[in-house]
């Protein structure tokens, strides 16, 4: 969950002193929308976003180009990386964890975070998008499976009697999200099971007394949608 | 009255996948004897499984699949990629057997000998990838079909109409590329159901852009949600593809009674789709129609739902 295991390390970045057209230049071509500004020596001493590039290019020149105003045209095109960058962004240590990164987007509103190591020199980046692939691989949604969700009440124990139930029918995880319900003292339970084969196992959960839930009232309707409330984890 | 295949063979029930398995060799009794009980046999072509010729499999399946699965099935293995798919000496056979007996009902009908056919296979299809079983499926019977179709009949517009409740993976990915065929799949939504795939917003890729749409039931949907789903998403893509031939992937697991799916179509709601898709046959493909089965596990209900399918295909139902 480090990461350095989800970042991108083979970083596309821009000296400090190049014109806005080339990092915007650079974005482009490499479908990207963060560039870290770097020394000569990798040290990390900015970054450059495609939203600081909008906002510092008047509205007619990134409509049209070669329509503009000679004098416009000069105006922007001195314009440097140094200029608009945003100095001493957000960053994050290779050792920090995904989770981490998650709270921290959530907290910074940033969608992209160079990560620098302790003399600050720059060893990837991470964003919004790597967190999100690693969040697919954990709800297990890239194998072929079928969600269930079961109601349990709060107490211990009952984690272990589902997965024992399932692990019977020789289904096996792709992953189990708990989350909690409206009721007090409920949890709802989503095992991601890899198989087609689930009635049978539906079958036994609600034998031993297990309530499963109407598929149509998982999720918004039923889990508090607070997110400080939110007690989504992976057991 | 049509002139209709049913494609049958005692041999499709030696695949047996075991005592807590759904997809018995009891599904194809049912379907057998509703067809039976109702009289319709007489009225009816009946074919029999064949050996399938091995270039044709490879049309689809990575030939290092296939030995994959001929060396384990023979050596006594009783699995093959997941636990779904629950192998016997014979799958493997029987899996080769399925496949050449649909080949040989494509080719009476592309020959005209048949209009179209119903071909009660085991085991199904849909999910297999090319190099992978998956969801109770081993060889992909309505892929090859279809390349069958183009390579060997001289037909260059092939549409797959797949109504299992199920998404059909396997068949969406080898076809997602190809722009001469249509995959359209009607299913439980993918974040309810198996196997996961099958989003709104696959619509094929590249050259295949746009020749593959996926119609979406949430759970509790029925007929009337069907119907809707049908009449707005399938019927134009017959319209703008204009199919010279049309496979079905027949899959009854979204009936009411069927505990695969949280999907409710009533048996009268599996004629009404099927009615629809005999319809555009006819308009567009010279009604010519390959019925291929996939799933469909409610024992009680198979009897009275190949019936009525047959009927269907036979161009007698009231
Ligand atoms: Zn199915």
């Amino acid at each position: 969950m480090f990461v350095s295991k989800s970042m991108t390390s083979n970083v596309v970045t821009v000296n400090k002193d190049a014109g806005i057209f080339e990092a915007k230049d650079k974005m482009a071509t490499y479908c990207i929308r963060h560039l870290p500004v770097i020394e000569e020596d990798n040290r990390l001493i900015g970054i450059i976003t495609d939203r600081d590039i909008r906002s510092a290019l008047p509205s007619d020149i990134l409509h049209d180009y070669e329509a503009c105003e000679e004098k416009e045209k000069e105006k922007v095109s001195n314009l440097k990386v140094k200029d608009i960058m945003t100095i001493n962004p957000v960053t994050v240590s290779p050792s920090y964890t995904i989770q981490d990164v998650l709270l921290l987007v959530l907290k910074t509103k940033v969608g992209a975070f160079p990560v620098v190591d302790e003399k600050g020199k720059l060893k990837g980046i991470i964003s919004v998008d790597d967190l999100l692939r690693a969040f697919v691989n954990v709800l297990g949604i890239g194998e072929p499976g079928t969600l269930l969700c079961i109601l349990v009440e709060e107490k211990l124990g009952q984690m272990k009697k589902i997965v024992d139930a399932i692990t019977e029918e020789n289904v096996s995880f792709g992953s189990i999200l708990v989350a909690r319900y409206w009721d007090e003292g409920k949890r709802a339970v989503f095992p991601y099971l890899l198989t087609q084969n689930i009635s049978p196992v539906k079958k036994k959960l609600q034998k031993m007394g297990y309530t499963l839930l109407d598929p149509m009232e998982w999720y918004m309707d039923q889990i508090n949608k607070n997110p400080k409330e939110e007690g989504i984890k992976r057991s | 009255m049509k002139k209709t295949g049913f494609l049958y063979d005692e041999a499709y029930m030696l695949h047996d996948t075991g005592p807590y398995h759904p997809e018995t060799a009891e599904r194809l009794i049912s379907i057998y004897n509703g067809i039976k009980e109702a009289g319709l046999l007489p009225k009816l072509t009946l074919l029999k499984g064949k050996q399938a010729d091995m270039k044709w499999i490879e049309t689809v399946h990575d030939l290092s699949y296939i030995r994959r699965f001929e060396e384990l099935c023979l050596s006594g293995k009783k699995m093959l990629d997941y636990p779904d798919n629950q192998m016997c000496m014979y799958t493997y056979e029987t899996a080769l057997l399925a496949v050449g007996g649909i080949l040989n009902a494509v080719n009476l009908v592309m020959k005209g000998d048949l209009d179209n056919v119903f071909c009660a296979v085991r085991p199904p299809g849909h999910h297999a990838e090319k190099n992978k079983a998956m969801g109770f499926c081993y060889f992909n019977n309505v892929a090859i079909a279809a390349k069958y179709i183009q390579q060997a009949c001289g037909i260059k517009k092939v549409m797959i109409v797949d109504f299992d409740v199920h998404h059909g993976n396997g068949t969406q990915h080898i076809f997602e590329q190809d722009p001469t065929v249509f995959y359209y799949s009607i299913h439980q939504h993918p974040s309810f159901a198996y196997p996961g795939t099958g989003r709104e917003f696959e619509y094929g890729t590249g050259e295949g852009y746009g020749f593959t749409k996926n119609s979406l039931a949430l759970p509790g949907w029925g007929d009337e949600d069907y119907k809707k789903l049908i009449e707005n998403d399938l019927l134009p893509a017959f319209e703008r593809f204009e199919p010279e031939v049309v496979i079905t992937s027949t899959g009854f697991d979204a009936h009411i009674d069927d505990d695969m799916s949280d999907i409710k179509i009533s048996t009268e709601g599996f004629s009404w789709i099927m009615k629809k898709i005999f319809d555009m046959a006819e308009k567009y493909a010279k009604g010519r129609l390959i019925s291929v089965l996939e799933g469909g596990y409610s024992l009680a209900r198979l009897p009275e739902l190949a019936r009525n399918h047959v009927e269907i295909l036979l161009n007698i139902k009231g």
